[in-house]
């Protein structure tokens, strides 16, 4: 009787080896493990990170003929169990947040070109934007930075250290730009949530917030008695990003609408010259010392994904952007656009 | 109307199925309502909304009140939310009457959650309009609300105090951060413990570890003794339920669903708040209290009826706001997100066969759900009847894969578990109360967010008192419920004396 | 901090340092309750300490050492296992899965009053399905992360 258990453990254990190595023999052209886990950099199974995430990750996995799941672990653990797998079996997702968090100092936050490798980028929420009261004084950011300009206190109710910081982070330096000296008159209200954020806007604690189309349309189309009323003012996005989304925009906002919020009808200049623009995109990371042979397979199966076209019907009809690059040109970008707003975080500093 | 064409069996077998399948979830220790719901959002994605929402409601609704099964039989609470029903419940259970505690818990979660569908339907959009009056100042006050119950919950008074000081002090181990609003440093540790603490402990662990592995530990140190011997807790014992046993309890049921709703309607006040809430407020409003913590059913029904009263609440500002009210129903907003449908303050008026829908489904749940446990609790209630060398090994493994999930796989909530487990073991030894601790570090991260950012926007501690006719208010009832307390231990030191000479 | 204080309720919070600001008020009220607590209880202390000292090392008294220390070990062992385990089997549970079984088998055999033939079957048995049918059900239908 007492050697019941452990035959029956090892029959068990013979069993498990050999599933997972029919699994990777199935998929001899591509050594990734037949169970892999996807970890995202949020908590929030409602967000857009986990949205997007499923999309690719369902489709990567029918692709590859493998186990994949999205857990929703945030992004310090996710950095944690990043590093600790180098086989391939964990992979991660997030957003610019990434570098953005390393740019502001956050703590945890490495730089992600030294410490991990850079996976390919799938899709651009174009919907970070800035609001105020509908019956705010401010018509437009340009009254915004005059205001600061002049001397009055514009108050922003932000997320600390990432997305939603760096518009705040660029109307500092626009105002620095065109009125020397009076940048302090932007202040960040930091805070959470969206709830959060339109919860100082109702109360009136805040001037402008930061939020999204996707979030915050619905509060845009309110009667401007209605307290929690809101009004686009910017959206951070660049104009051809924009110009992808489908016709017919998000909720009852169409992208004509959608447009007049963007670079060049609204203005925030980056260095007096050019506008700042920010997409928010969403990428893969890798460990470090994942084999090369995985990141091309991985890029090989995202290409052909991309190449039939059906996800970027899907995406698109959850208002994302598709943009698929592969792993090295994603690298490339995304070290580009971090260049770029490191020069903005400096220069308010 | 177009809705009831919609209302299929193949809508109703779902909302059947999320109900038993959230009973069975929230029955099991170290399972939990949301765990549920976020391991069944996946599988929604091909249902359509419908279909989506009615499973996902039936987990809710199954969920939380299936966190009564382990608060009453095994003094380990389901779900955070059913910490208050462990007071009344597993003493009544010890005393044999554990179906009719069961009983009385199904009663009160079925009229919390039919009141508060009710709410919901006639009031939501004028709720939402009144819960976004709270800011930060209001909800901290709330918060200190809650944590006044651990002055009328401490056995004694110092050494309870002083372990509700203590739970908050472990909440806030781990990090600020950003996604609050913090800074995103961590504090309370050294730089080592970075690497695993991170992320601070998290409820569930930590509440399973306290409740659970130390009662095991607890046991283990006597050797087990009592069972299966004539110690063992029997269910043919004691009085059966009757519906006498509910009679009188209107007001109670009343305002301890309108509690629940309430906490459920504030988004950022998390749902475990409520049962505290409601326990105290019948402990401090109702006649007679004085058993209340011994086995009175009217503390079952301040809890139960609360807590799923939540659920209604929670869907509020949910539904016209776009903002989830508590854990659960931000990981429900996922449902709507991946079917791309928004959820705001137009939701409501411009999907309105969608809303009949849900408030039909939260009903038909609710209905399913006390159907299938007020049959089956017969069944259920036999748990206690398991030897508890076959059942202790099984629980400490089911609170294991909990706390493993809770946070989508994380290994330190494992060792969590084993942490606090040892903790608890500690602390009934040295006199640090429990309950208390548990309070306190459910509410701490909460009040010290709330707390900060009512300083960080108005720079001035007057601003507690000074903000708003609301603030005012939550300080009468805080006043209460300090001075209650205080008022009874004098009142019953005075009457002790007498009984002394005895 | 005295000098965050400009008036007796002006308060200025430093972002930088915000996340210090609640703890320490915490900290404070938690060691002057410890202290309190302390001096009104100072003479139970040590016959306490003792007490506690005399149930765990020495043999008399009711104190259950093996099986208290015997479910401390194996829950330790147990926990340590099952992630050792389940990284050479990544993202399957079978570290839930294989280490589950030997947990529930010898915490049971540890706790179980006498150990008949009967009893020890009904053991092995539950050791094996418990686990299995968790793991199954978990990882299996709901796709749940497990060790």
């Amino acid at each position: 009787m007492k050697s019941m258990p452990v035959s029956f453990r090892l029959s068990l254990c013979a069993l498990a080896i050999a599933g997972v190595s029919t699994s990777t023999l199935a998929a001899e052209e591509c050594p990734i493990p037949g169970n892999v886990r996807v970890v995202i950099g949020s908590t929030s199974t409602g967000g857009d990170t986990y949205q997007n995430s499923s999309i690719v990750v369902d489709r990567l996995a029918e692709k590859l003929d493998i186990n994949m799941k999205v857990d929703a672990v945030g992004a310090m653990p996710a950095f944690r169990a990043l590093e600790r797998s180098s086989n391939g079996s964990t992979l991660m997702i997030f957003h610019d947040m990434a570098y953005l968090g390393h740019l502001y100092g956050i703590n945890g936050y490495d730089n992600i070109f030294e410490k991990y490798k850079v996976g390919p980028t799938v899709a651009i929420n174009p919907g970070n934007a800035y609001l105020v009261p509908k019956n705010s004084p401010y018509q437009t950011v340009d009254e915004i930075i005059d205001a600061a300009g002049n001397g009055e206190e514009i108050s922003v109710a932000i997320q600390p250290g990432g997305v939603s910081e760096i518009g705040f982070s660029a109307l500092k330096n626009a105002v620095k730009i065109e009125y020397p000296g009076m940048e302090d008159n932007i202040v960040a209200v930091n805070t959470g949530s969206q709830a959060d954020k339109n919860q100082l806007l109702f109360n009136g604690y805040a001037d402008v917030i930061n939020g999204s189309v996707q979030a915050n349309e619905q509060y845009t189309r309110l009667p401007e008695d209605d307290q929690k009323a809101m009004r686009f003012v910017w959206l951070t996005a660049r104009n051809e990003t924009i110009k992808q989304a489908n016709e017919e925009g998000l909720g009852e906002t169409t992208r004509e609408e959608l447009l007049q919020y963007v670079t060049p009808n609204v203005s925030v200049t980056m260095d007096g010259e050019k506008d700042f623009t920010f997409d928010k995109e969403f990428f893969f990371l890798y460990n470090k010392d994942m084999s090369p042979e995985i990141v091309s397979c991985i890029d090989n199966a995202l290409g052909e994904i991309y190449a039939q076209g059906e996800i970027q019907e899907q995406q698109k009809s959850l208002f994302f952007i598709p943009n698929f690059l592969p792993s090295s040109e994603a690298a490339a970008h995304l070290k580009d656009k971090m260049a770029r707003y490191e020069t903005v975080i400096e220069n308010i500093q | 109307m177009d809705f009831f064409s919609q209302l299929t069996p193949m809508i109703l077998l779902l909302v059947f199925a999320g109900t038993l399948i959230g009973i069975i979830f929230g029955s099991i220790p170290g399972m939990t309502a949301t765990m549920a719901v976020a391991v069944c959002l996946p599988l929604t994605y091909s249902l359509g909304i419908n279909g989506a929402l009615a499973l996902l409601l039936g987990l809710y609704v199954g969920g939380i009140a299936g966190g009564m099964v382990p608060a009453v039989l095994l003094n380990l609470p389901g779900t955070p939310s059913s910490i208050c029903t462990t007071f009344d419940g597993h003493p009544m259970a010890k005393k044999g009457e554990g179906e009719k505690a069961l009983k009385v818990g199904i009663v009160a979660s079925l009229f919390g959650g039919l009141f508060s569908a009710a709410i919901l339907f006639f009031l939501a959009p004028v709720l939402a309009d009144f819960a976004i009056k709270f800011s930060y100042v209001e909800k901290f006050l709330i918060i200190f609300l809650a944590l006044t119950v651990i002055g009328s919950l401490a056995k004694n008074m110092l050494m309870g105090i002083f372990s509700g000081i203590l739970g908050v002090w472990l909440s806030l181990i781990g990090v600020y951060p950003v996604t609050v609003g913090g800074n995103g440093e961590t504090r309370l540790m050294f730089d080592f413990m970075e690497y695993y603490m991170y992320s601070g402990f998290s409820l569930l662990p930590v509440l399973i570890g306290i409740f659970g592995l130390s009662v095991i530990l607890l046991d283990a140190e006597k050797g087990l003794k009592g069972d299966g011997d004539g110690q063992a807790i029997k269910l043919t014992k004691g009085s059966g339920f009757s519906f006498r046993d509910i009679k009188g309890q209107l007001v109670n049921m009343i305002r301890s669903s309108s509690i629940g709703t309430f906490v459920g309607i504030l988004p950022g006040v998390g749902g475990s708040t409520c049962s505290i809430l409601a326990y105290t407020q019948e402990k401090n409003f109702s006649k007679d209290s004085s058993r209340m913590g011994k086995g009175a059913p009217q503390g079952i029904i301040a809890s139960e009826s609360s807590n799923n009263a939540l659920t209604g609440g929670a869907l509020v500002p949910l539904l016209s706001l776009g903002i989830p009210g508590d854990s659960t129903t931000a990981i429900m907003i996922g449902a709507f997100t991946l079917q791309g449908i928004q959820v705001g303050p137009l939701f409501i008026n411009s999907n309105i066969d969608t809303w009949y829908m849900i408030v039909t489904m939260l009903v038909v749940a609710n209905l399913i759900m006390f159907a299938a446990m007020f049959f089956a609790i017969k069944y259920i209630a036999k748990v206690i009847e398991v030897p508890k060398h076959l059942l202790y090994p099984i629980i400490v493994m089911m609170c294991v894969a909990g706390a493993y999930a809770i946070n989508y796989g994380i290994m330190f909530d494992v060792w969590v578990l084993l942490i606090f487990g040892v903790l608890g073991y500690i602390a009934s030894k040295v006199g640090i109360e429990v309950v208390p601790l548990i309070i306190g570090f459910i509410l701490g991260r909460s009040a010290e967010v709330y707390f900060v950012k009512s300083l960080e926007s108005f720079g001035n501690f007057t601003i507690f008192f000074t903000k708003s006719p609301i603030a005012v208010v939550l300080w009468v009832l805080i006043i209460i419920s300090v001075a209650f307390p205080i008022y009874m231990r004098m009142r019953s030191r005075r009457g002790g004396d007498a009984v002394q000479s005895n | 901090m005295e000098s965050n204080f400009l008036s007796l309720f002006d308060v200025a919070i430093d972002f930088e340092q915000s996340h210090l600001f609640f703890p320490r008020i915490v900290t404070w009220v938690l060691l002057i309750m410890l202290f309190i607590i302390v001096i009104r209880e100072r003479k139970a202390i040590l016959p306490g300490l003792s007490r506690a000292g005399k149930a765990v090392f020495s043999k008399e008294g009711d104190f259950d050492r093996f099986r208290f220390f015997g479910t401390l070990a194996l829950t330790t062992a147990y926990f340590y296992l099952m992630y050792a385990v389940g990284r050479m089997f990544p993202n399957t549970g079978y570290g839930f899965l294989l280490m589950s079984m030997p947990f529930i088998f010898l915490l049971s055999l540890l706790f179980v009053g006498i150990k008949t033939r009967r009893n020890v079957m009904i053991i092995f048995a539950n050791a094996v399905i418990a686990p299995g049918l968790a793991w199954y059900v978990l990882s299996q239908l709901f796709n749940i992360t497990l060790p």
